[in-house]
Order: structure tokens, then C-alpha cells, then sequence
């Protein structure tokens, strides 16, 4: 680190909104600097007289500050004292000083001052013509990530942090009735306005005080400086209980309907890191009734040769460095304008007693005020005359400048060199048309202006002040008061009036002449030949480069953007677009509106990942949910498996087992002695009404007119295609009362379903669906000791296999919680599945476990209940199932009834040729001839392992164990018409070239006859 | 796998229409609130006394939901002449003492009442409603938050979309809406004071969302 402190030889003494009484210490490429509170980074290097800041994109140029806001294009940093804080794209000139801010530029390589990359530019130049971008997509795919690489590290766009950001980041949402802006002083009259009839109003801004260019202004207003006036008004609207302020804050995304996301940095401006408990940033989604944008106007640079060496300002930069930041960056100006407005700058200059060389006007005769102004100041101003080159390379030394005729596009001769440091250049105002771009509007010409302003909206947006193109105080003023009435009356507030709204009085107004509508400095060199002359400063798009792209047949606005890479920096083309537009118009003989423009996206400047994800991230980026049994299953040791967002217990390895060991034991105990699986994430939905068993008719394949009360039934679920969706048991409680079990991942959609069909299709059927998984627990306690077990713990329920039969189920209690128990088995196994209340699962669980001590019983996960049901052949919707298959292509057309007097979803789908081909994939038993080997899940199956690839495969592998109580491998797999292929071998080539060679059995493994469930 | 296809005979139905279940144990077997392991009790002894935010879980109680039409004069008039008063319109809540009733959905009310209660009421809602009706108890599969205090609004705008601002959501007012990533019925009970409806599973999710959410300005915890 580099200790040696540079003196601000570039602060003046006195003035500007920095406060001297508080220095500020922060470093920047090493080196440590002094500024006060109140400054941008870019204004505290701006005092401490550093020239560059960073390097081009293509020609590794270097480049220095020369903006004051959101469209500088250069001083683009890496911030960050650590390595997890680092923020990359934070614009100096909107970043704040704070006391050990750390600031690095992102280019320019082994520094930013000598850069080994410029003696190479021109390579680089050559390697990236205008047209690299386009042409590069042209490439194959595989090509892009070396360029890609080549573009990030040669363009500096910074870095993200290797380590996690510690800070918060969160959103909030707001409702408004009238939505503001920008806070400069259309802003701030439309809040005003609008506040004063009590409608609820928020008023945004991206800088850290209200006013924008008020508060570097020498206007007055209602006799006070306009500064006074802003901070009264602001004093004002903070009283106001419906009046939300939000400084530093970006409004960065104008979305459909009046939605509005703003990015506010709350800490950034305070520290590196957050303060202990504080929210670093904050993303403010707001839901307008109406929107006032109010967002001002960008200032153009002229177009001239070498127009990028630092030193090179806006005007209006110039003036807010000086006046509000009390900055002089130089000391020598030369100042290049096409209207009166520019002049200030130079007026700015003189005032801080350094030096204007000349005010370069490109109008003949200019004949406003501020010439005679200029005069009054002895300043020399050369008439029809421009800056069309600058000398220098790390730093402005001298310009060039020439007569140019009356349009503009001709230098007239008397070229002749001046000396300077700076060089400021006003080419007139862009309204900051960005945020209207957002919602689709396209931005229309003004002549009178030279400019595009928001277009026709569907928004209910209302405009007012520079983005509206009226560029004078007074004007500003007025339209802000209008618009605040306006939007507060159509939100319903307050009366609209048709008197004016005096919202100030401005006393000390210039009257101003005619611009000169002018964006391309002409050369004595022909554009092609003359030294580069930089549009798109952040891209490195030259003019000369915008003539390659017409010539070579580029016409449209949007095809010379992506030719060039024109506006296609992290500032969006801020200050470049328009003259891009100009020149391209002007290279193909048309007009400014004839050519058209380019439009702007979200977001406005860009933002932080953080802000983006709020506080979806980490334990809170997605809902986990528990069963009421979960802390039992953390306290035993179970792995979760994720299914949908619930957290099952997989398996319980005991201390040293495998997951392998785990499983084989957790099998055999529930085939030998007794289990239990916490089930209680099935879905499950209460079904009432007279019709409940028509309907479910209709939503499963098979019948359900017959089932009597305290009967269950297994259903298949298809959709219209007829492909299996979903299945599970449903139970008839009631004569006009159900419950349905859905799988654990697909319970919603099936609630849904229901309601569409019901809500859509059959609204007159009396029924109605509730959702009731989290309200029961669900116990399945499975095994040849299952009913000696339950037997303990309830005595109003008759275990016995005469009474309570399989698929029977009975209302009791147990464990003295009342209980029903269904006698359904998805094991193979005797079982009996216990709910109770789920207030009251935990309780039972635990009782359960003190009465299965004697019969060892085991809890077992997801993982032992897909091999348990595996050996019996019961599929799993979803991993058996693909959305492909039908019941027929199962083996389960037992499911399927074609009886019913109503048709069920699902039918016709099913009668479709195709899905009545006896060749289709089907879902058949796989026995590995070597019963040691499990084959791979999602293996593909062959009938002959030794043909050329491509092979022809016909089908894959969907379920894949060992099976401990088998001692042999068992797999569910589809094979191309496997039903009929009983006993015959298929092959699953592996990919390290062996093959696995497996025969075609059923896919019930264990107990074909059902003798273990019906006991 | 033909035998899950056990066929049974068809009867014409002797039994009531609907299965009615006491789902309450008596005294003895111990109740678990979905929030029951975040032990409320214990932080609230122990947490701060000053906060913005205060939490607090009505645990146990009896839910209820009700399915009906507002044509069927049975179900409307039954309700009425079971809890006293009437069934509240869209977006609205009713209470009398320490029952409450919300509006869910045009066909769809929400009842909470104690928890030892939910059987009697959906026993007599039972007897003098007729025609298509539905009573689901879920008491078991949701839980209720209340959250109080001057900061409670920042909250709930930190975790929904939805206007709560006094204008479009007076006390009484009742939605169902996005919490976070999840969902909640959320009832204005106080000028500081909102009610959530949360479901058993996702609780633990809004446990810790709200902790976050109420870190900035204070959380105190109500047993």
C-alpha cells in the first residue's frame, strides 16, 4: 500500500455541501487519500487531482471522471476493504465517501497508470472491429467462453467476492397512491402538491440529499437561494405522515400496472460492512396508483477526436463538481457548447478564480444573455468555431479548434491550438426518458428541443420538468405542482384545479436563445481517417465505428446497437445513445425520428445480487416443512431426504452403518418383526357432499360407485392425455364422506386439480374439497408383529384379520388419542396406518415406541419404503411414472374401469391409437443375471449390447435396489413391449463400457400371492 | 396386486352422512402446537422487554372450516343460531368472546373457537345445517400468530405483498394471502395488533422468517 497522501489541490476554500470539519480518510488503487463528508468518491479524487481512473474496453485508453451521476461511463469501481464486501460497477460519482472506503479500478493491467494493455491496444482494436459482438454470435456456441473470457478481462467489468456477503439485504413492499420520481425541483413540487392532499406518496431519488441540480443552482426561488427552498420544502413533506422519503434510492425498474422496484442503499453510504443489526440494502416494490416521473435530463458530450482523454467534462458536471462539492478538476478550460446553457460552466470556473482559456460557441451568433454575460466577464468567446481535437494522453494539454460552417458537418478552416487542462463540452439535454422506455412506451422526437421525450403511455403516468423536455426552473416547477395535483385527484385526493398551482416563484430567470442542434464534431480528416472520436465511451464505439455499421448494410437503430456494442455497457449508453442515433442517421441521409432509437430495460443503473434476492436466501430461500415427529426422527439420527419442501426422514443409520447396512436393516426388521414410517406428508383432502363418490368416478381410472363405508380403495389418477399423474388410497368415511391420499409432492396439484375440474367442468356436482395433510399424523407401523404391537395400545379397536380386513379401516383410539386406523399396506406387509390429530402425533409416536421395545421396532425412512414396496412391485408416481405412461403400460389395466356410466378423466386419452400399440415402453421386473450388481437408475435397456452406436434403446431403468430380505438384486424398469417378453434378457451398456445383462420378470418379487398383507 | 381391489358389497346407507370425530383425547396424552419445539415460553422469559414487534402463539385452539352456499338458508341461519351471531361478508371477520369466525372465500369461513370446544360446535353446526355443507376440523394442521406493536405493519409488509395500510385494511378486515414463500390468513385485530392463520407444516419457515424480519426493530417474544 502505497502510505504517501496527496494533498486536495483541487478543493477551493470555502463553499459547496461538504463539510471540511469532517475529513474523511479512504484509499483508492493503494493509495490512501483525504476527502470530507459530503463528497462522491469521484469528487474527492476530483479534489486530489486524479487525472485517470480507468482504462477502455477495447483500446485500453485511459479514462477519466466525466460525469457527475448516474451516466458516468468511466469511474466504474470495485469497491471493497475485504474480500466479502467486495462490490463491483459502483459508479465513483454515486458512491459516498465514508472514512476507509476501499476503491480499486477494474481495468488496466498490472495498473490503471501504466497499463501494458495500451501498447498492445492497437492488437486488441483489431481483434475487436465494430461488429465484434454480432459476428461473435455468429461462432458455434463452443467458441463463446473463450471470448468471453478475452472480453471480461480486457474490459474490466469487475469481480464478484469469492466469499459470502455478510450484510442483509431485504425487500419491502409499499402501496401508493402517487409515486415521485426524482426529488429535483419538478420532484419535489409534484410530492409537495400532492402530499398536501393527504394521498399517500413516496418521492425517490438516487442521491443522498433531495434538489438534483437545485442544489449546485445560483437561481432564486420564493427570494431564497433554491438550496433554502429545497430544504424547506423537504422539511415540509418529512412532516407529512402520508409522505414516504426515500433518499439513495434508485428507481431502477418501472414494470405493467404501476409497479415500481426501487433499490435504496441504506449503510453504503456509513461503512464497508453494514452496522451490527442494520439492513445494508433495501429493495422497495411498489404498487402505484399513479406515477410521476420526474426524472430530469441528461446532458450530451459533443462528438470530437480524442474527445476520451481525461479532462475531457460535461459542462454541467463541471458546474456541480465546483458548486456543490467546491472541486475544481483543473486548470486551464476551454469550453465547447451548442446553446446558452453551457456557458455556466464557464462561469463556474471563473468564479473559482481558475483560468478559461475560451468559451468555443459552434453557433455563428450565438445572441443570448449569457454572451452578453460572457462578454461583461471578459471572457473570450470564439463564434462558429469547435473543439475538434484534443491533445494529450493521460491528461488534456491543448485542444485544436476550427471554423465550421453553419450545420455543422464541415470545418471551414482557421485551425489553430489552444492550451488547456479541460475541456467541457455541452451538446444539450437527453431527458432521462428511461424509466417510460421500461413499461414499453417508445420515446418520441421534440425538433424544438433536439430530443426524445417519453412517448404515449398505458401506464397512468404523468410526466413533468427536464424528462418532459422543459428544461427552464420555472417551468419545472410548475409542471411538478400540476402533476402532483393531477395524480393526487385521480387517485382521489384532493380537488383539481384549473387555477395554477404557485408552487414557487422563481425570481432571477436567464432567457435563453436558440441551441444549435449538433452531436458530431466535424475533422479536417475525413471521420474514418481523423483520431477516434468516442459515442459510447464505456464500449469503445467511435463515430467511425457507427459509419462501418451503415455501410455494411447495418440500417436499422437496433442492428447498428448490437453491430457496434453501442449502449452496451453497464451505463446503458447514458451519454451516448442519441449521438449514436444522430450519427447514424446522418451517415444514411435521414432524420433524427426516421432512425428511431433504441429503448432502455430495468434496471436503470445496476444493482447488487443481494438486493435482488433479499432475504430468500440461505435457511430462508425456500420453506422446509416438518411433520410433528420431526424433532424425534433429528434426535434418532435420521438423514432427510427432500420431497416437494418436507423433510422425510430417509433413513437412521446407527452409529458406523453404511447407508447400505442402514437399509438391510431397516428391511429386515419391518419383513421379520415390525417398523414404523412417519407417512404423514402424504396428502390427504377431506372430500363431503352428496356427489363426493361420483366425482371421484371421474378423477380416478378406476370404479368408486361400490365402495362401501369403512372401505379404502387404491386410485390411479391420469390426466386428459391419459398418462398417470398421481395415485394414492382413498377411504370412504362417511355414506357422503371421503378422505383422499395423494403422494407427498403432488398433494397441491392434485387439490387443484379437483377444484378445477369441479369449479370448471362439473359445478353442479355437491362437493367440496379441503385440504387436511397438515392436520393428521400419520403412523405406518408395518410388519408381521404390526397387529400384536397395536394390540397394546388400543382396546376399542378389534385388531382381528375377520374384523378389521385388508383395506378396512376403523375409527378407536390409540395410545389414548382418538384414531383411525386404515389397514392399508404399501410395504407388503400386515399394516395398519394410525392419524391422530397432529397436535397430539409426537405423543403417540413416543407411546408407540415404549410399547415396540419387545418387537424391536425399527423406524425406517423414505429410502427402506422404496425397497420394501420395490420387492412388492407397487410403483411410485413420479419415479415410476414420467407423465408417459398409462395404467395399461404399468400392468395395473386392473385399475381401470370402463364400466362407469360417466366417463373419467383420462379415457379417451388412454383409447388413442398410439396408446393402444402393443409395442409401447412397459413397466416390467428386472433380475440382474449377477444378483450382486444393482443397475444404475435411469439405465437405458438394449436387446443387443454389441450394436454400433447409436444404439437402439428401448427403455430405462426407474427403480433400482438391493434387497436384503431377497439377497438379490430387484429393479423396475420400461421395456418396449417387456410385458409379452417374460424371461428374456435385455442389456444395460454402462458407460465405463461394461454391460449389465438382466432378465424380464414380473416386477413382484416377494409374496405374489399377498399371503404376508392378508393375515 | 389385484388384492387391493377388494370388492364390497354396496349398501344403502344406514350411517349419518358424514363421519363426526371427537379428535380430542381427555385429560393425560400431551399436545404438541406446530411452534411447541421453538419453546416460546422459555424466550419469552428470557428475551428482551423493548422491541417493536411482539409475538405471541395462540396455540390449541379448535379450527374449523366451513363449506357452504349463502343461498342455503340452513347453513346461514344455522350459524347464526349456533354461535350468536352472523356469518361476516367478503373480507370480513366476526367474533363474539373467544370465538371468531373469518371470511376465506365466497363458499368458505374460517371458525376458530378454544380447543376443547371445536367438537360440540361442529356437532350442533351439524344438526342444524342441511343441504351441502362441509365441516373440516383442521385444528391439527394450523396454528395461530398474533403480532403486535408499532413495527408489526413493516413486517407484514417485509412478507406480503398486500396493502395493509389503514385505508384498505381496517381492523376486522381478513385475507388470505403470500407470507414469504408461503401463505397466511391474516385478520387486522387491533390498530397495532394483526392475526396470522399459518399452516402446521410450514410454521417452523415462519418462525424463523419472522425472527428475521423483526431482527432491525426488536422482537419481543409473549408466552
Amino acid at each position: 500500500m502505497n502510505l504517501k497522501s496527496m494533498t486536495q489541490k483541487n478543493r477551493l476554500q470555502a463553499g459547496g455541501r461538504i463539510d471540511r470539519n469532517q475529513p474523511v480518510n479512504f484509499e483508492y488503487n493503494g493509495t490512501q487519500y483525504q476527502g470530507f463528508v459530503g463528497d462522491t468518491l469521484a469528487s474527492a479524487l476530483l479534489a486530489n487531482g486524479v487525472d485517470v481512473v480507468g482504462r477502455s474496453f477495447k483500446y485500453s485508453r485511459p479514462r477519466g471522471i466525466v460525469a457527475a451521476g448516474a451516466d458516468e461511463p468511466n469511474a466504474v469501481l470495485q469497491l471493497g476493504a475485504t474480500e466479502a464486501t467486495q462490490v463491483p460497477n459502483v459508479r465513483a460519482t454515486q458512491q459516498e465517501l465514508f472514512n476507509g472506503l476501499v476503491a480499486k479500478s477494474t481495468n488496466g493491467w498490472p495498473s490503471t497508470d501504466n497499463d501494458l494493455m495500451s501498447y498492445i491496444g492497437k492488437v486488441g482494436g483489431r481483434m475487436m472491429p465494430p461488429g465484434f459482438y454480432y459476428k461473435t454470435f455468429m461462432y458455434p456456441q463452443s467458441l463463446w467462453d473463450t471470448y468471453e473470457k478475452f472480453i471480461r478481462k480486457a474490459a474490466g467489468l469487475g469481480r464478484s467476492p469469492l466469499e459470502n456477503d455478510p450484510d442483509i439485504y431485504d425487500h419491502i413492499n409499499h402501496h401508493a397512491d402517487v409515486m415521485v420520481v426524482g426529488a429535483g425541483p419538478a420532484g419535489l413540487s409534484a410530492a409537495l402538491v400532492a402530499g398536501r392532499t393527504g394521498a399517500r406518496v413516496i418521492l425517490a431519488d438516487e442521491q443522498a440529499e433531495f434538489g438534483g441540480m437545485l442544489l449546485h443552482s445560483n437561481e432564486i426561488i420564493n427570494g431564497l437561494p433554491a438550496a433554502e427552498w429545497v430544504a424547506g420544502v423537504v422539511a415540509e413533506l418529512s412532516k407529512m405522515d402520508n409522505v414516504m422519503l426515500l433518499p439513495r434510492a434508485t428507481v431502477n425498474g418501472y414494470h405493467d400496472h404501476n409497479f415500481i422496484t426501487i433499490h435504496e442503499r441504506r449503510t453504503d453510504h456509513l461503512a464497508d460492512l453494514a452496522p451490527k443489526g442494520q439492513v445494508r440494502q433495501r429493495m422497495h416494490r411498489v404498487r402505484a396508483k399513479w406515477v410521476v416521473l420526474a426524472t430530469g435530463a441528461i446532458e450530451r458530450p459533443l462528438v470530437y477526436a480524442n474527445n476520451d482523454v481525461p479532462g475531457c467534462m460535461l459542462a454541467s458536471a463541471i458546474s456541480t463538481y465546483i458548486k456543490r462539492y467546491s472541486v475544481v478538476p483543473g486548470k486551464e478550460l476551454v469550453l465547447m457548447t451548442t446553446n446558452d446553457r453551457g456557458y455556466q460552466a464557464a462561469f463556474d470556473w471563473q468564479d473559482a478564480g481558475r483560468k478559461v482559456v475560451a468559451i468555443v460557441d459552434t453557433r455563428a451568433e450565438p445572441t443570448g444573455a449569457c454572451v452578453v454575460e460572457a462578454q461583461k466577464r471578459k471572457l473570450k468567446v470564439i463564434k462558429g468555431s469547435a473543439v475538434i481535437e484534443v491533445k494529450g494522453r493521460k491528461r488534456v494539454s491543448g485542444v485544436v479548434i476550427a471554423s465550421i460552417n453553419a450545420v455543422g458537418d464541415r470545418v471551414t478552416g482557421n485551425v489553430r491550438t489552444l492550451s488547456c487542462d479541460t475541456v467541457a463540452s455541452a451538446g444539450g439535454w437527453s431527458p432521462a426518458v428511461h424509466l417510460s422506455c421500461h413499461t414499453g412506451s417508445r420515446p418520441e422526437w421534440r425538433d424544438d428541443i433536439q430530443a426524445f421525450v417519453p412517448g404515449a403511455t398505458v401506464q397512468q403516468q404523468l410526466v413533468a420538468g427536464a424528462i418532459n423536455g422543459s428544461y427552464r426552473l420555472a417551468a419545472c416547477l410548475e409542471e411538478g405542482g400540476h402533476c402532483g395535483a393531477l395524480a393526487a385527484a385521480n387517485a382521489g385526493f384532493g380537488e383539481q384545479s384549473d387555477e395554477l398551482l404557485e408552487v414557487a416563484i422563481v425570481d432571477n430567470e436567464i432567457s435563453e436563445s436558440a441551441s444549435m442542434a449538433l452531436f458530431h464534431i466535424p475533422h479536417t480528416q475525413p471521420t474514418s481517417r481523423a483520431p477516434k472520436q468516442f459515442v459510447d465511451y464505456q464500449t469503445d464505439v467511435t463515430a467511425a465505428g457507427i459509419e462501418v455499421a451503415t455501410r455494411e448494410g447495418y440500417e436499422s437503430i437496433e442492428h447498428v446497437k448490437r453491430y457496434t456494442a453501442m449502449g452496451f455497457g453497464t451505463d446503458q449508453g447514458k451519454l451516448g445513445n442519441i449521438n449514436g442515433m444522430a450519427i447514424a442517421a446522418k451517415s444514411m441521409n435521414k432524420s433524427i425520428p426516421e432512425t428511431g432509437t433504441t429503448i432502455f430495460r430495468p434496471n436503470y443503473t445496476p444493482i447488487t445480487f443481494g438486493a435482488i434476492a433479499g432475504r430468500h436466501c440461505g435457511e430462508l430461500f425456500d420453506p422446509k416443512r416438518y411433520s410433528a415427529m420431526h424433532r424425534w426422527h433429528v434426535q434418532h439420527g435420521a438423514l432427510f431426504e427432500d420431497v416437494g419442501q418436507w423433510k422425510r426422514p430417509w433413513y437412521f443409520p446407527k452409529t458406523g452403518e453404511s447407508m447400505q447396512d442402514s437399509l438391510n436393516r431397516e428391511c429386515k426388521a419391518v419383513r421379520d418383526s415390525v417398523g414404523i414410517l412417519d407417512a404423514s406428508t402424504l396428502g390427504k383432502i377431506d372430500i363431503q357432499g352428496k356427489d363426493a363418490r361420483e366425482f371421484l368416478g371421474r378423477v380416478y381410472s378406476n370404479a368408486w360407485a361400490m365402495l362401501g363405508v369403512g372401505k379404502c380403495r387404491y386410485g390411479l389418477m391420469c390426466g386428459e392425455d391419459g398418462m398417470v399423474f398421481d395415485d394414492g388410497v382413498t377411504a370412504c368415511l362417511a355414506e357422503n364422506h371421503f378422505i383422499m391420499t395423494t403422494t407427498t409432492g403432488g398433494a397441491a396439484r392434485v387439490l387443484e386439480w379437483l377444484e378445477l375440474y369441479h369449479q370448471t367442468e362439473w359445478s353442479e356436482l355437491e362437493v367440496y374439497f379441503n385440504t387436511v395433510t397438515d392436520h393428521w399424523s400419520t403412523l405406518t407401523i408395518s410388519g408381521p408383529n404390526s397387529r400384536k404391537l397395536l394390540a397394546e395400545l388400543t382396546n376399542d379397536i378389534d385388531l382381528s384379520g375377520d374384523s378389521f380386513k385388508f383395506m378396512d379401516w376403523h375409527a378407536g383410539t390409540v395410545a389414548g388419542v382418538p384414531a383411525r386406523v386404515f389397514r392399508i399396506s404399501f410395504t407388503g406387509e400386515l399394516s395398519f396406518e394410525v392419524n391422530v390429530q397432529a397436535n397430539y402425533g409426537m405423543q403417540v409416536w413416543e407411546k408407540v415406541f415404549e410399547a415396540g421395545a419387545k418387537y424391536n421396532l425399527t423406524p425406517y425412512g423414505t429410502e427402506t419404503m422404496h425397497v420394501l414396496r420395490a420387492e412388492k412391485g407397487f410403483i411410485i408416481a413420479g419415479q415410476d411414472t414420467d407423465g408417459s405412461v398409462t395404467p395399461m403400460d404399468l400392468g395395473m389395466g386392473w385399475c381401470v374401469s370402463n364400466k362407469k356410466p360417466f366417463s373419467y378423466i383420462g379415457k379417451r386419452g388412454m383409447a388413442r391409437e398410439d396408446c393402444l400399440k402393443p409395442n409401447r415402453k412397459q413397466l416390467v421386473g428386472l433380475k440382474t443375471r449377477d444378483p450382486k450388481v444393482v443397475i444404475p437408475e435411469g439405465a437405458q435397456a438394449v436387446a443387443d449390447p454389441k450394436q454400433p452406436i447409436p444404439m437402439t434403446m428401448l427403455g430405462h431403468v426407474t427403480s433400482s435396489y438391493y434387497s436384503a430380505c431377497l439377497g438379490h438384486s430387484i429393479a423396475m424398469g420400461f421395456v418396449r413391449g417387456g410385458l409379452d417378453k417374460m424371461g428374456e434378457a435385455v442389456y444395460y451398456p454402462q458407460p465405463d463400457g461394461s454391460v449389465i445383462e438382466a432378465e424380464i420378470c414380473s416386477p413382484i418379487f416377494l409374496d405374489p400371492k399377498g399371503e404376508r398383507q392378508n393375515v | 396386486m389385484s388384492d387391493l381391489m377388494t370388492k364390497t358389497e354396496f349398501k344403502a346407507p344406514p350411517q349419518p352422512a358424514y363421519a363426526l370425530m371427537n379428535q380430542l383425547p381427555g385429560q393425560g396424552p400431551r399436545a404438541e402446537s406446530p411452534l411447541y419445539h421453538a419453546d416460546l415460553a422459555t424466550l419469552a422469559n428470557k428475551g428482551p422487554v423493548e422491541g417493536g414487534v411482539h409475538l405471541q402463539e395462540q396455540s390449541l385452539l379448535g379450527h374449523l372450516v366451513l363449506r357452504g352456499s349463502l343461498q342455503n338458508k340452513s347453513f346461514v341461519k344455522g350459524f347464526a343460531q349456533v354461535m350468536g351471531f352472523k356469518l361476516p361478508g367478503a373480507l370480513q371477520s366476526a367474533e363474539a368472546g373467544e370465538v371468531s369466525v373469518r371470511w376465506i372465500a365466497p363458499d368458505e369461513w374460517m371458525l376458530i373457537v378454544p380447543g376443547a370446544e371445536a367438537f360440540g360446535i361442529e356437532k350442533k353446526l351439524r344438526q342444524v345445517m342441511t343441504g351441502h355443507v362441509s365441516i373440516a376440523d383442521v385444528s391439527g394442521g394450523q396454528t395461530v400468530l398474533v403480532l403486535a406493536g408499532k413495527d408489526a405493519i413493516n413486517v407484514l409488509k417485509k412478507s406480503s405483498a398486500y396493502d395493509f395500510h389503514d385505508s384498505n385494511f381496517p381492523v376486522g378486515k381478513v385475507v388470505t394471502t403470500t407470507f414469504a414463500k408461503t401463505q397466511a390468513v391474516i385478520r387486522r385485530i387491533g390498530p397495532q395488533k394483526w392475526e396470522l392463520v399459518v399452516r402446521r407444516s410450514f410454521a417452523d419457515y415462519i418462525w424463523l422468517w419472522l425472527q428475521d424480519a423483526c431482527a432491525e426493530y426488536g422482537l419481543i417474544v409473549r408466552g
